[in-house]
């Protein structure tokens, strides 16, 4: 390619990225009709525009970047935390305050906003786009590996569901009403999503369900909320739940057949 | 953005979706998986504790690459350990037999050679237009914000580096069977 002053030089690269008004164009195409060299040169800064540069390998995040970069943020928001404390200086306020958190951990159902349901908004958070996965692969091991980097504080696992047709999306470090939570997501049959969480607690935590179930020797509680099923159930420290609005027999079974008794 | 859990939730919301464009153009930056890894976490920090500044609906992209790019040239810059500019006419000789090692280490096996080999050799002034603009979808008003320069600046780079691009992949485009009749030589 060679910039000539009886050729059009960069202004073919104007007229490739849509850059010039409608009478530039009508000129430039004009000496395009007769100038073999030029349109050579457009064609050649098409292809590395539309085929060399469009076509380049993208690569996964690294489970450990997702995990620090997690990690560096909740490490920002402690820090941030902990400046507003220091300019609050009346102690009735703090006194208050306390009293408010206080209330909230030994009475967790006392303002409705019970597990099932801030698992349920979960659900529907991500369903609407408005709670992002950091991790995005169908890698089981990787998102294992990005729970572990981010300092997951206890055991877990990402459950395989290839063979249910549920394909694995991704994960998140996330917080379940104030308590660290494991969060993988799937996509099933019709575009259904399944939500997973897993987080250091004790069924007895749970409201009372209308609809417990056994399987295996393993206990499962089950709740409903609009059209979002919830199955909950223990394995060691942990508990585990998973979240669909697909048919609510079909996520029962997908937990049965997942559950471990431990 | 007054509740903190809403405003953590909403950078998430919008930021971390990008966080692959922002990791694979670190990558090319710096041809090093665990620098552009720094880079893409510093990038993050930066963007979480200025969000306050951020204006929704406004481009989130060219944002967080404003942020990406000036972490990255602070980091070679003032570090002086900027990639290694080459002669620009030595950049339309086939490239030699350099090593790829690091290269290969860090894209794996969906590591495009040719393609990557000829884009690390390009200047950084012409190479991050190209990523940009072609690669990330970014407007030239966009690409020329993130990189802090004219409008013009931006256009002028970016078809000296598409040129040298093809200047160093002619050979492989014909291969590939693109302009066996046509291509004009370099």
């Amino acid at each position: 390619m060679t910039d000539n002053a009886s050729h059009l030089g960069a202004t073919l690269q104007d007229l490739l990225d849509e850059r010039l008004d409608a009478a530039r164009q009508t000129e430039v195409l004009t000496h395009l009709a007769g100038c073999p060299q030029c349109r050579s040169e457009l064609e050649a800064l098409r292809w590395v525009r539309e085929v060399a540069l469009k076509h380049l390998p993208v690569e996964d995040v690294p489970p450990a970047l997702a995990a620090r970069v997690v990690a560096a943020l909740d490490v920002t928001d402690k820090q941030t935390v902990r400046r507003g404390w220091r300019r609050r200086t009346m102690a009735a306020a703090v006194l208050a305050a306390a009293a408010v958190v206080l209330l909230l951990l030994v009475s967790p159902s006392s303002n409705g906003d019970t597990l099932p349901n801030a698992v349920a908004r979960d659900f529907v958070a991500y369903r609407d786009g408005t709670l992002p996965l950091t991790l995005h692969t169908s890698d089981v091991a990787a998102v294992e590996r990005f729970f572990v980097a981010g300092g997951a504080p206890f055991a877990m696992r990402v459950f395989d569901l290839g063979m249910m047709q549920y394909q694995l999306v991704g994960g998140r470090l996330h917080r379940l009403r104030g308590r660290p939570s494991a969060l993988f997501v799937y996509s099933g049959p019709g575009d259904r999503n399944l939500v997973c969480q897993m987080y250091e607690g004790q069924l007895a935590d749970l409201p009372r369900s209308d609809d417990v179930r056994e399987h295996n020797g393993i206990t499962f509680w089950v709740y409903r909320a609009g059209t979002v099923t919830l199955v909950f159930w223990q394995e060691g420290p942990v508990v585990c739940v998973l979240a669909s609005d697909a048919e609510a027999e079909a996520v029962i079974q997908l937990a049965y057949a997942k559950a471990v008794k431990v | 953005m007054s509740d903190p859990d809403q405003r953590r939730r909403q950078f998430e919301s919008i930021a971390l979706p990008l966080m692959q464009a922002l990791y694979n153009t670190s990558l090319r930056l710096t041809a090093d998986g665990d620098e552009a890894a720094d880079i893409v976490q510093e990038t993050f920090l930066r963007a979480y504790r200025t969000f306050d500044n951020f204006r929704p609906g406004t481009n989130a992209k060219a944002w967080l690459f404003t942020i990406l790019y000036s972490v990255f040239a602070n980091r070679y810059h003032e570090a002086k350990r900027r990639p290694r500019m080459e002669a620009v006419e030595e950049l339309e000789a086939p490239a030699g037999p350099e090593s790829d090692i690091a290269l290969v280490a860090a894209w794996g096996s969906r590591w495009n050679p040719e393609v990557e080999r000829a884009l690390r050799r390009l200047p950084e002034d012409f190479r991050t237009p190209l990523l940009l603009i072609d690669v990330e979808g970014l407007s030239y008003e966009e690409a020329a914000a993130v990189l802090g320069c004219a409008v013009g600046t931006v256009g002028s780079r970016l078809f000296r580096g598409r040129k040298l691009l093809y200047a160093m992949l002619q050979e492989y485009a014909h291969q590939a069977g693109y302009g066996k009749h046509s291509a004009p030589d370099p």
